[in-house]
């Protein structure tokens, strides 16, 4: 998860997109992928009108994996019209339990 | 993006399965009502034999099949092998499961049965081909594929051993009577293929819908060995000797297995993240029940078959029922809302989600229809089955009343899923 950084120019537009994010729900759980913690980092090169984004999927055979991958890209690509979306699927580390936030454990009822 | 992408193309060639599997379920009480009497005798009845093979082919096979062509590239983590052969598969499966159950209920031992049970067994031998090419495709081997791939030999072996069956009815291929075989050909299909891929798909989405953090498949290896060698056990001891005292000791090691994949379920939902259970769900668990239910039948209908009591007849009939009627049947009623609009949503919305706020995968049913769906089928299952245990007429009648409104409301909802438009409530 992303941590502000107040000698970053582009600390708060990384925190925006990451709001921004939370407007992606897990088709299944009905719950958004940041309070899931799918989400791992959020990297902006500005000279090439670039987002990257590194997340992760909670099961590698999910079957909506690409829905909520392409969601994603749909999703920073239409709020952030100058950039391009590059979403990047990583599986370490491994997603568990413990990458729930809070309020997602709220969600879930835990 | 390296996630598993479904091709576009493979929506027709599973919701076929979904559309053709609906109407056969809407077709068994049906057949049912017609055919009251046959469910108070002996189970080797004209009727009987046309309304399980529409159970086992036109239902659950059916669906296991479109399901599979869906699943099994998800759960192998690869992609299908080929769409055109599940096509074939298909036109060929479908005339023959017709011209089978048709021949069946009239009871025609001739052409047609002959040319129905061989085209369902070229079909389901496309099936295993296109199954194996595509488990071929991966490097790694899973437990999950040994499942899934034994189970599809032992549907091979079923459609062949049911084939020579048929022919048998005017040629003579075998030297012990029908029924002899009637239980190797049974046991092959329910413990084979069913239960082999049943536990080969459902271990690995029944913890991914519960978000589960149990991940061990010690449990399911014990299980699979379990039940494979309680099979071909089974096979073999009754072929040379028929039901005698050691078949209880093969069941004992089946049973065993069972446990094993039940215990397995057991540890998903206890470290479950996802707290509610929803009806389909419950449906699944109700399943398991059932599958208990039947399991613990077993050892009456083996003690009265050695007694020769004809009491085991009517045991034989009732496990039969729990497993195809009960089993089978509350599994798909439950999972089809687990896959079926996952399947339609990916069509309608996976190019506009995150662009436009849009249904959920659980939005495209209706919940109500869900809920008497799951209502009738209960009193299926508490009417029906004792019916058939005290051969009560008004039980079964009720029994089969309430199965017509569960495959209506089941079919309605189907209908809806796969006859969704398109509709988005704006901007993100």
């Amino acid at each position: 998860m992303e941590n502000f950084d107040i000698t970053d120019n582009l600390s708060f537009m990384k925190i925006e997109i990451l709001e921004t994010l939370r407007l992606v729900m897990d088709p299944e759980l009905h719950i958004n992928i940041i309070d899931l913690g799918l989400v791992y980092g959020v990297k902006i090169d500005e000279p090439n009108k670039q987002i990257n984004i590194e997340m992760t999927l909670s099961s590698s055979y999910c079957p909506m994996g690409e829905s909520i991958l392409s969601a994603v890209k749909n999703c920073v690509e239409s709020h952030y019209a100058d950039y391009k979306a590059n979403v990047e699927l990583v599986w370490e580390p491994v997603w568990s339990y413990h990458s729930i936030t809070d309020e997602g454990k709220r969600l879930l009822g835990i | 993006m390296t996630a598993i992408k479904t091709k576009a193309g493979l929506y027709r060639i599973v919701v076929i399965h979904y559309l053709v599997a609906a109407l056969c379920f809407f077709s068994l009480p049906v057949m049912m009502l017609f055919s009251l009497k046959a469910f108070t005798g002996h189970y080797f009845h004209p009727q009987i034999l046309a309304i399980t093979h529409m159970a086992a082919l036109g239902w659950g096979t059916m669906i296991i099949l479109g399901a599979s062509y869906q699943l099994i590239p998800v759960v192998l983590e690869t992609e299908l092998f080929s769409r055109k052969l599940a096509w074939v598969s298909f036109s060929l499966f479908l005339p023959g499961l017709i011209a089978l159950v048709y021949s069946f209920w009239v009871f025609v031992p001739g052409i047609h049965m002959q040319c129905g049970a061989a085209l369902l067994l070229v079909a389901i031998i496309l099936f295993t081909i296109n199954v194996y090419l595509t488990a071929n495709k991966k490097k790694q081997q899973s437990i999950h594929e040994d499942f899934i791939f034994s189970a599809c030999l032992c549907l091979c072996f079923t459609a062949a051993l049911g084939t020579a069956l048929v022919f048998n009815f005017t040629i003579s291929i075998f030297s012990q009577d029908q029924l002899h075989f009637l239980k190797i050909h049974a046991h092959l299909g329910v413990v084979g293929w069913f239960l082999l891929m049943i536990i080969g798909v459902s271990s690995k989405l029944v913890p991914m819908f519960l978000v589960s953090s149990y991940q061990k498949t010690k449990l399911l290896s014990f299980s699979y060995y379990l039940i494979v060698s309680a099979l071909l056990l089974f096979l073999v001891d009754s072929y040379f000797s028929g039901i005698n005292y050691r078949t209880y000791l093969i069941a004992l090691l089946g049973v065993a297995g069972v446990f094993c994949y039940l215990l397995f379920i057991f540890k998903c939902l206890k470290s479950r993240m996802r707290k509610k259970i929803d009806v389909p769900m419950m449906s699944t668990f109700l399943s398991f029940i059932l599958l208990k239910i039947a399991i613990i039948i077993i050892p009456f209908i083996i003690y009265y078959h050695l007694k020769n009591n004809p009491v085991s007849i009517r045991y034989s009939l009732i496990y039969g029922v729990l497993l195809f009627m009960g089993w089978i049947t509350a599994l798909i009623l439950g999972q089809t809302f687990k896959t079926l609009p996952f399947i339609v949503w990916v069509k309608h919305y996976e190019h506009l989600t995150g662009k436009v706020k849009t249904p959920m995968p659980a939005d495209l049913f209706n919940n109500s229809l869900l809920k008497i769906q799951s209502l009738g089928f209960i009193i299926f299952c508490i009417t029906f089955i004792p019916g058939c245990f005290f051969m009560s007429q008004p039980l079964l009648y009720t029994g089969i009343s309430a199965l017509i409104v569960t495959a209506a409301m089941y079919l309605a909802n189907v209908f809806i899923m796969l006859f969704h438009k398109t509709k988005t409530y704006g901007k993100l």
